[in-house]
């Protein structure tokens, strides 16, 4: 243990007296967050979607005395795909080859049937295989909705007006043929000037209720077409860019750079200044070096994360964000970043022991730390087997440890998980280490 | 004389190149022992591997005595001063730090030949009875070498043993028994 403080206390001195190196350890992965960031959000952004008008729609469409523009409306309700019109040739093309998500069909007699009012048109769907096939899915869902929320309107008012020919009787058109309908009121009429009887006392009655009936079928058939209505409000909440999900990421983005790349670092510099030797001679053994460098490596993640925790708190509070910093859970963090620096510094002291000097070993670790970091992004439903590669390396079981310490309400039991699989990890990665460390010598 | 460290049958493989063929060496007390050869001999291999800073293929060293040990390339850390570099080498080897009058910044921004008396100063670190020393005598001046050649005989002249690796004919004087190193091969009278 002795070892292990003092080469603890030397690596730190060391990268006190290395401003440019520590500065280029916090800048890049917090340069990297950025950029996922930027890439995440341009993913989810705008898929392309073919749309391929096979009907010709027409600019307007006037259904049940209203008149809807069809490119306006396609517009509006398409904001979150962007729409490219295609023949249905060059979309299949472009959907074979991935060009685009999905492609949505109109298909002929889509006018027809819509003006009819009596069938309902179709719209067809084709998607890619894939992750944005479900996104893809959902939002075409949910521009379907959006126009039938638009045109029930029309429906509605379709339908009432066949109540109303029904109640007060005139010229209707229906299925394309012309009707002279009596109506319940000329009807009532029509008996009234008849003679008295049980037998048309009963069809006055049926008339009488029917008028009734039916005049009250306005409020029904509006709520019938629409029975729950969703109400948008503004959202007064915090961004995506202040969510415990994004300060989540950013932490365990950031602590996997730098805990990976300081150990790799620290153990190969090591290496190349000869101390390797000079230490094997009894006065540190492997298995205290490489403990030392994961020590470095969980004492520098909790302060950069604590300064990360504390940054976001900070503007979280300032700027008076519903819900606020869970502040309690700091602790909890804590623990959290010292389990997964040590982790990545067990897996950077490894990479160090195996590079063949300080430079080789940074590189080693950037180009281990992408593709950790990016397995760990893969989200399980899209592709399962990247999720278990990924829980062989300590990113995926950070992000889960914070994102569950800053948002579940009860975090211990993930937590706990993820704390053994990190402490795991630790141990695994730190006696390869050590084995990687004694074969130098 | 008393056997102080005696290297019995060792060598040193590094995949098929053979570094150093199978060897035997015993420093006794009162003796300087100079290692001699080509560059890429296998000197500084055996040097390190009687220090305990190389494993060997096989074979094995065995002494009783505190061995100090300075290698040919100065192994320091760079971003600590040199009075840093002292105190943490004598706090993990639990023995008293020393002085030194070296500069107090970075060792990385000493001389070659500042770095080379640092190197030796830690191979002094808890008055070594043993001391292995790999071209000690690189990069320092006139004055340095002459108190270092002092060290070493006091040493010497109260028992201890020293085996240097040298390719200074002048040096080669001052030792006892003189080992040629060729192609791995060691040969010591």
């Amino acid at each position: 243990m002795r070892s292990i403080s003092l080469l603890l206390g030397k690596d730190l001195r060391v990268l006190r007296r290395s401003p440019l190196l520590l500065g280029v350890l916090l800048a890049y992965p917090l340069v990297i967050a950025g950029l996922v960031g930027l890439v995440a959000s341009y993913a989810s952004a705008k898929p392309r979607v073919a749309l391929v008008d096979e009907d010709t729609l027409p600019g307007q469409i006037r259904l049940g005395g209203r008149t809807f523009h069809v490119e306006r409306t396609i517009d509006r309700v398409a904001e979150e795909v962007t729409l490219v019109r295609l023949d249905g040739e060059e979309a299949e093309r472009q959907l074979r080859s991935g060009r685009i998500v999905a492609l949505l069909r109109v298909p002929r007699g889509f006018v027809a049937d819509l003006r009819s009012m009596a069938r309902s048109p179709r719209l067809e769907l084709e998607t890619t295989r894939g992750g944005l096939s479900v996104r893809v899915t959902q939002q075409v869902q949910a521009l379907v909705y959006q126009l039938n929320r638009q045109l029930e309107d029309a429906y509605v008012e379709a339908n009432l007006e066949y109540i109303r020919l029904l109640i007060e009787g005139g010229r209707g058109r229906f299925l394309g043929q012309d009707f002279d309908v009596l109506g319940l009121e000329r009807a009532e009429a029509l008996l009234e000037a008849l003679p008295r009887g049980p037998r048309l006392d009963r069809l006055r009655e049926f008339v009488r209720i029917a008028s009734a009936a039916l005049a009250e079928t306005d409020d029904a058939l509006r709520a019938t077409a629409n029975p729950i209505e969703l109400v948008e409000t503004d959202d007064e909440g915090r961004t995506w860019v202040l969510s415990a999900q994004a300060q989540s990421y950013a932490l365990a983005l950031t602590i996997s750079f730098l805990a990976l790349l300081l150990a790799a670092a620290a153990l190969a510099a090591e290496r190349d200044e000869g101390v390797l030797a000079r230490l094997r001679r009894g006065l540190a053994g492997a298995g205290e070096l490489v403990t030392a460098k994961a020590a470095l490596a969980a004492a520098a993640a909790v302060v950069v994360g604590l300064g990360i925790v504390l940054a976001f708190g900070a503007i979280i509070e300032l700027g008076d964000v519903e819900g606020g910093q869970p502040w309690s859970r700091v602790p909890l963090l804590v623990v959290g970043l010292a389990l997964a620096g040590g982790a990545f510094g067990g897996l950077g002291a490894l990479l160090g022991a195996l590079a063949r000097d300080a430079r080789t070993a940074s590189l080693v670790a950037i180009l281990a730390a992408l593709p950790i970091v990016f397995l760990g992004l893969v989200p399980r439903e899209v592709a399962p087997a990247a999720a278990y590669v990924s829980d062989a390396f300590p990113f995926a079981h950070a992000l889960r440890f914070f994102t569950s310490a800053l948002f579940d309400l009860e975090p211990l039991g993930t937590a706990a998980r993820e704390a053994a699989w990190l402490a795991g990890l630790t141990l695994l990665s730190c006696a390869a280490a050590r084995a990687a460390v004694r074969r130098l010598s | 004389m008393t056997t102080l460290l005696a290297a019995l049958g060792v060598s040193r493989r590094y995949g098929a190149r053979t570094a150093l063929e199978p060897c035997e060496l015993e420093l006794r007390a009162f003796e300087a022992v100079a290692l001699v050869g080509p560059n890429g001999a296998g000197k500084s291999t055996l040097l390190s591997i009687l220090a305990g800073a190389l494993d060997p293929t096989s074979g094995r060293v065995e002494t009783a005595e505190r061995v100090g040990w300075a290698p040919q390339r100065p192994a320091l850390y760079g971003k600590l001063t040199p009075r840093e570099n002292v105190q943490l080498f004598a706090r993990l080897d639990s023995v008293p730090s020393i002085s030194t009058d070296l500069p107090d910044r970075p060792a990385a921004q000493l001389s070659v030949g500042q770095r080379q008396r640092l190197n030796l100063t830690l191979a002094f670190l808890g008055s070594p009875r043993v001391l292995l020393l790999d071209e000690p005598t690189a990069s320092l001046d006139s004055e340095r070498r002459e108190e270092l050649w002092a060290r070493i005989d006091e040493l010497k002249a109260r028992g201890g043993a020293i085996c240097f690796v040298t390719q200074n004919v002048d040096e080669v004087e001052r030792a006892d028994r003189v080992g040629l190193i060729e192609e791995g091969r060691l040969r010591l009278p």
